[in-house]
């Protein structure tokens, strides 16, 4: 071979590699119509998000959960479900929607977790869709128990708490069934003269998992209610703490809810 | 300059940029939407919606959650989840799912028309 045609050979490759690449990248490129959830818009991977939790909180499948948010390798599952959680409710949207992203973030901080309460069963459909063949189906996913369905949370404690590493005084709610065992995604509905706010528990797994709090201004009486609970709790208020300088600081508030015995 | 040499080089190169660029280094999309998910995710997601519908029974937000995915009849959609998801054997509690909405979806007068968000 001739200088002259490892030239042309060298320069014809290197046309011919620009003009592959260039039809692989923008004139036609493989990922138009193959992209994964992680390459999503934000709005459609909260959306993505938001859909995996309410899949959850119908069938309870954590393995199935788990692995449809595995394709996010950026963020961490748990904390993206409670900062969902957080944002729906402040957007007022549906209740069951918090629950579920809330109920999701628990379980995946702790597999132990009691899984959504199993939903009613639907109806049988009056028909099936014309072209679908009689599905083979499979054994439903495994539950572990749950909490009582339609069973009262009652109060069993409600302490002031005095910690000075606190710096804003809250109001502190931990909820557990019948067995003592922390219980995620319960609705807490707070009151006071001027409006009111609802949080769930399990949106801070670090603490519990039938963990929940909001803050609370001092000199305000506030009135605490579960969803599920039997009356709502009267006459909340910060009381004065004193540190071991004197000096006194507003406290905290420690209610404890338990599902009595079916 | 021998033309046979420059087009047997264009030839190589050629090759060799498709196969860096669709398979050793293919362009990564983002901000996507969903109507862009490979087949498995879009089933997926159909199976995630009629399991939300189970829970909300609100159609219409199922209509609105499934236009995403493109303009395909929704009804097409939630069909072809359930054959696939038959063939895939996926839980009982998703193809009920599926099944109730399909259901819906097929009583419906005509297509509504929903936008994605």
């Amino acid at each position: 071979m001739t200088r002259r045609d490892t030239l042309s050979l060298l320069l014809g490759a290197i046309l011919g590699i620009a003009a592959g690449v260039t039809y692989s990248w923008v004139i036609n490129p493989l990922s138009f119509n193959e992209t994964t959830p992680a390459s999503l818009r934000t709005v459609y991977r909260e959306e993505y998000v938001l859909l995996t939790a309410l899949s959850f909180a119908k069938t309870g499948n954590l393995e199935q959960a788990q692995g449809r948010l595995a394709v996010f390798t950026d963020i961490n599952a748990a904390s993206e479900l409670s900062r969902l959680a957080q944002l729906s409710l402040s957007e007022e949207r549906p209740v069951d929607e918090a629950r579920a992203l809330a109920q999701l973030a628990a379980a995946l901080s702790n597999p132990a977790t009691p899984s959504p309460t199993a939903v009613t069963a639907t109806p049988t459909p009056t028909g099936t869709p014309p072209s679908s063949p009689t599905p083979t189906l499979q054994p439903a996913a495994t539950r572990v128990p749950t909490a009582t369905p339609g069973a009262p949370f009652a109060l069993v404690s409600s302490e002031p708490i005095c910690d000075p590493r606190v710096s804003q005084p809250l109001l502190m709610v931990y909820v557990q069934d019948a067995d003592g065992n922390p219980l995620p995604g319960i609705a807490v509905l707070i009151r006071w003269d001027e409006g009111q706010d609802q949080f769930f528990t399990g949106l801070k797994p670090e603490i519990g998992l039938g963990y929940g709090d909001v803050d609370i201004t001092p000199g305000v009486v506030y009135q605490l209610e579960l969803v599920d609970g039997q009356v709502p709790i009267t006459g909340l208020e910060s009381s004065p703490c004193t540190n071991e300088l004197g000096q006194t600081y507003p406290g905290s508030i420690e209610l404890i809810f338990q599902q009595p015995s079916p | 300059m021998s033309t046979s040499r420059l087009l047997i080089g264009i030839l190589l190169g050629i090759a060799i940029g498709l196969v860096y660029g669709w398979g050793l280094h293919p362009v990564e999309l983002v901000d996507t939407t969903p109507d862009t998910l490979q087949e498995t995710y879009r089933i997926d997601y159909v199976i995630m919606v009629a399991d939300a519908y189970s829970l909300d029974q609100d159609l219409q937000q199922a209509l609105i959650r499934l236009a995403a995915l493109g303009p395909q009849a929704p009804d097409e959609m939630v069909i072809a989840a359930i054959n696939d998801g038959i063939e895939r054997e996926i839980p009982r509690e998703d193809l009920e799912s599926l099944n109730e909405l399909a259901v819906q979806l097929r009583s419906l007068p005509s297509s509504p028309g929903v936008q994605a968000p």
